[in-house]
């Protein structure tokens, strides 16, 4: 008898932990991003207006990865609208066939920068690779580092590096450490020469890395305890260190550019609400909020109108800024990231 | 001879005690992996290119080599630290017993990211160690422990000590204390009786704790990659890059399989020469090891300064959580530039977080359940089994042990699915209970070496049925297995963040995956308050626990 009663108790639990879950109804919207600081941003700068104006419900989950995005579009029974990642992740997914493709028809993206735009995203901010120093040990009114030709340079500024242990963006700024005139960069990179070129310039600063960073914390902590004297690193990750009281100054000059999008997940239960959502999303007005909660640059030339003058200087993509700045080729890097970090890896871990 | 048929009537009962482990493995492990392992072999027509490309690089080939070689030295490392703690441990009274298992379990109640920070303070060039060591004029120029070799050592051993810690413990126990008064007896000198008593006797523990040690190594990769450099790249780096980034699940599961393979030969090679059978000592307590005058003063001292070093190592990067926690810029800037108490109030303030600690709590209450039964039941069913099967359950039993944690995740995200069991509690720890088995599985497994079989067959013959025997005889003989097997399940489940990516949503989401969350795009301090809390709460109930035991 008590195991029958076991047995009833069990099935109604099953049952009762089943059917928590919920349906998605049409005033609803599911969206993912990465959850801490960069998703409280989104929160306060568009979902929260977005709900007041449409009256449409966001639930917010967090950790799109794309393996999971995988699993749930291969066993179709897909529960999320909205999902997150940067271009390399974008094209990706695509090419998986996990995202809805785009249409002009769906999201005006006419005042978008040109160059910014994907075919399975909306680009939703800019942010960049930069190379910073520290104050401490190169400070005000000496000779300071201003191109990654300096940080290539221990002669003349000598100390420590980090770099990071990833290929993409260190092999841009090799080519333009190696004197490769900003716009000519990507187009080197493609070639045979210009990637043995990047390498054999990696290989003269090994030596004098201390650190090859895997998070984006990592190059922040070591300039500021000292560990190393000059890093590459997320110009936003700088940003805060510098707020923090850090003695660090980032140098703008040949930033590596990338870009942060929003997609569709292929058969997403509510794509009408996640097209006005992605439409809101890259107006100008919510493109002109970023700036407050973090250090992004908006995606539209409109939106620096209603942003102060005193904040372009820290914003990526800044008129000023910009011009000192390469975007990074996802398409080519998805189509070569494999190989080349297998490469990579072969030469700093030498 | 019966031993060669597994069906045969005797060997039932064993058969039925492993039933529900062996179940739950194939449904929920071997099922939806074999999915994943079958797009190593091409998606749609057989091909082996994934396995060339795994085989044929030196990269790969590198990287496998580091891994085996950081599992290696990591081992041997832990079994160096943890010795003399453990034997220290196994003399000393209960409640000083109650500390040192705190102080071994203590990394666990902080994130890998607070306790790497707190490594990197120390230890980096103008690190607290560093400066003392120039102050006191050991040395001029600063040692680089970090980013290298010496720095995922570190790391590593800090964090898996508690594995190694408790099996040498449980040897140390069952050895008889009688054993050195008679070999002082007989002449021999106080070293003489710890290399000819001891340290055979305590080899069972060793062996055990280092296989788990080098098994749980194998799958490691975030402290390596954080404090080590590009040479202590590990595979299951790759593998998880090669999963998420890339899409590329043949290449995922062609550098698991050959990990797998790998790892079941080298698990083969040790079974053979060590046997797992042998591994756990046979023997029955006598009187326990006591620190007293059957060894020399000396050899004392050399123990006592060994377990004491051993226990700052590991309470020094906790000492550092604390004024840490109230920092103003607690990851970039050691000593504080100014402090303050903003990450306390965010904890306050913010429910996410203790929402997650209960919800980590009764996760990880369920694993340590469920993974006890099946553990226990299965460890008492292979002992009486009879059959040259039994190494291969016994491999088989491990290997959740082996496979990278990110295979797992996918496979039962994809077989939790259509259950529609995503999200849920239970889902997720059942999850941890496959993970966290095996522990349960080797410590039961160990203790049940010293249980006498012929007790229990004696109380069966008094008229004792199976499970009165079983609570009055069996239960109290493997009891210390059982603690040991569910602290290793609990710390398992409350530290898992890879599982709980895959396996909950926002309702029920974890502690480690609202920390990891946190620092995705941003290191959010709040997680340092977070650990001083863990730390602090779990000081206190320690101390209580010890106070209420003095008034007995």
């Amino acid at each position: 008898m008590k195991s029958l009663k076991i047995l009833i108790m069990t099935i109604i639990t099953i049952g009762s932990i089943a059917g928590g879950v919920s349906v998605a109804a049409d005033d609803e919207l599911v969206f993912v991003s990465w959850g801490g600081s960069y998703q409280s941003m989104i929160r306060k700068a568009i979902i929260r207006p977005f709900s007041r104006d449409t009256g449409i419900y966001v639930l917010e989950e967090t950790d799109p990865n794309t393996a999971k995005v995988k699993t749930m579009v291969d066993s179709g029974r897909v529960t999320w609208d909205v999902i997150t990642d940067g271009e390399m992740g974008v094209l990706r997914a695509a090419k998986a066939g996990l995202i809805e493709r785009i249409t002009p028809a769906m999201v005006n993206q006419d005042h978008v920068y040109p160059k910014m735009k994907n075919a399975y995203g909306v680009p939703s901010e800019v942010f960049s690779t930069t190379l910073a120093f520290s104050t401490e040990e190169f400070p005000d009114g000496s000779s300071q580092p201003t191109s990654w030709a300096d940080f290539f340079d221990v002669n003349k500024f000598p100390g420590k590096r980090a770099l990071r242990a990833a290929p993409d963006t260190v092999l841009e700024v090799a080519l333009i450490a190696d004197g490769v005139p900003l716009d000519q960069v990507i187009e080197v990179l493609k070639t045979p020469d210009g990637l043995d070129r990047a390498f054999k310039k990696i290989e003269s600063i090994r030596p004098h890395v201390a650190l090859w960073y895997n998070a984006g914390g990592q190059p922040v902590q070591a300039l500021g305890s000292g560990e190393v004297v000059m890093a590459m690193g997320w110009n936003g990750r700088f940003q805060t260190g510098i707020e923090r009281g850090l003695p660090i100054k980032i140098v703008w000059n040949g930033a590596i550019a990338e870009l942060g999008f929003f997609m569709i997940v292929k058969n997403a239960p509510n794509k009408g609400a996640a097209v006005r959502f992605l439409n809101q999303m890259v107006s100008p007005k919510s493109q002109a909020e970023f700036y407050k909660h973090a250090s992004y640059g908006p995606v539209t030339p409109e939106a620096w109108d209603m942003i102060p003058n005193n904040e372009w200087s820290r914003l990526p993509s800044s008129p000023d800024n910009l011009t000192k700045a390469v975007f990074l080729d996802a398409e080519w890097w998805v189509e070569n990231d494999v190989e080349l970090r297998e490469r990579y890896q072969a030469v700093i871990s030498k | 001879m019966g031993k060669s048929n597994i069906f045969s009537e005797k060997n039932r009962g064993p058969l039925l005690a492993l039933a529900p482990l062996l179940i739950m493995l194939l449904v929920l492990f071997v099922w939806p992996i074999a999915g994943i392992f079958e797009s190593s072999f091409g998606e749609d027509v057989f091909t082996l290119t994934s396995y060339q490309r795994a085989i044929g690089s030196e990269v790969y080939r590198q990287i496998f080599y580091n891994t085996l070689e950081i599992a290696a030295v990591v081992t041997i490392g832990a079994i160096i630290v943890s010795y003399p703690f453990a034997y220290v441990m196994a003399t000393v009274s209960p409640s000083m017993v109650k500390l040192l298992t705190f102080v071994v379990l203590l990394p666990f109640w902080t994130s890998a990211l607070v306790r790497t920070t707190a490594w990197v303070i120390l230890l980096q060039r103008r690190g607290v160690v560093n400066v003392g060591l120039e102050k006191v004029g050991f040395i001029d120029e600063p040692i680089s422990f970090l980013y290298n070799f010496s720095g995922v050592l570190i790391g590593m051993i800090h964090v898996l000590m508690p594995f190694m810690v408790l099996p040498l413990y449980g040897a140390f126990r069952s050895i008889d204390g009688r054993l050195l008064q008679a070999a002082k007896g007989l002449g021999a000198g106080p070293w003489r009786g710890f290399i000819r008593i001891i340290l055979p006797l305590s080899a069972p523990g060793v062996a055990a704790g280092g296989l788990i040690v080098f098994m749980t190594s194998i799958g490691y990769y975030i402290t390596p990659s954080l404090m080590g450099g590009p040479k202590e790249t590990m595979i299951s780096q790759q593998i998880a890059y090669h999963m998420q980034e890339q899409l590329d699940w043949g290449m995922a599961s062609a550098l698991a399989v050959i990990l797998l393979i790998t790892t079941l030969s080298i698990f083969a090679i040790f079974q053979k020469y060590f046997g797992f059978d042998k591994m756990f000592s046979g023997q029955d307590t006598g009187e326990p090891l006591r620190q007293g005058d059957e060894k020399s003063n000396i050899q004392r001292l050399v123990f006592n300064i060994s377990a004491t070093l051993a226990a700052i190592f590991l309470i020094a990067p906790i000492l550092v959580i604390l004024p840490m926690s109230i920092s103003e810029t607690p990851f970039i800037k050691f000593p504080p530039n100014a402090f303050t108490f903003e990450w306390f109030e965010n904890l306050y303030y913010d429910p996410r977080w203790s929402r997650a600690f209960f919800t980590s709590l009764e996760i990880a209450v369920m694993a340590v359940v469920i993974s006890l039964f099946l553990g226990t039941s299965a460890a008492i069913g292979l002992s009486r089994l009879k059959s040259r099967m039994k190494p291969i359950i016994e491999a088989f039993v491990m290997t959740p042990l082996i496979i990278p944690p990110i295979i797992i995740a996918v496979g039962l995200y994809s077989f939790y699915a259509p259950l529609e069991m995503l999200g849920s509690s239970l889902g997720l720890a059942i999850g941890h209970a496959l993970l966290a088995t095996p522990f349960v599985f080797i410590a039961v497994r160990a203790s049940l070496r010293s249980f006498d079989q012929n007790i229990e067959l004696a109380a069966i013959g008094l008229g004792a049925n199976w499970f009165t025997m079983f609570r009055r005889i069996m239960l109290p003989s493997i009891w210390p297995g059982l603690m040991a097997g569910s602290i290793f399940a609990f710390i398992t489940s409350f530290d898992d963040v890879i599982l709980a990516i895959f396996l909950t949503d926002v309702r029920s989401r974890t502690l480690p995956r609202v920390i990891y969350e946190g620092v995705k795009y941003d290191t959010d301090p709040t997680i340092v308050a977070v650990a001083a809390i863990l730390i602090f709460v779990s000081m206190v109930v320690l101390i209580t626990n010890l106070i209420l035991e003095r008034r007995k």
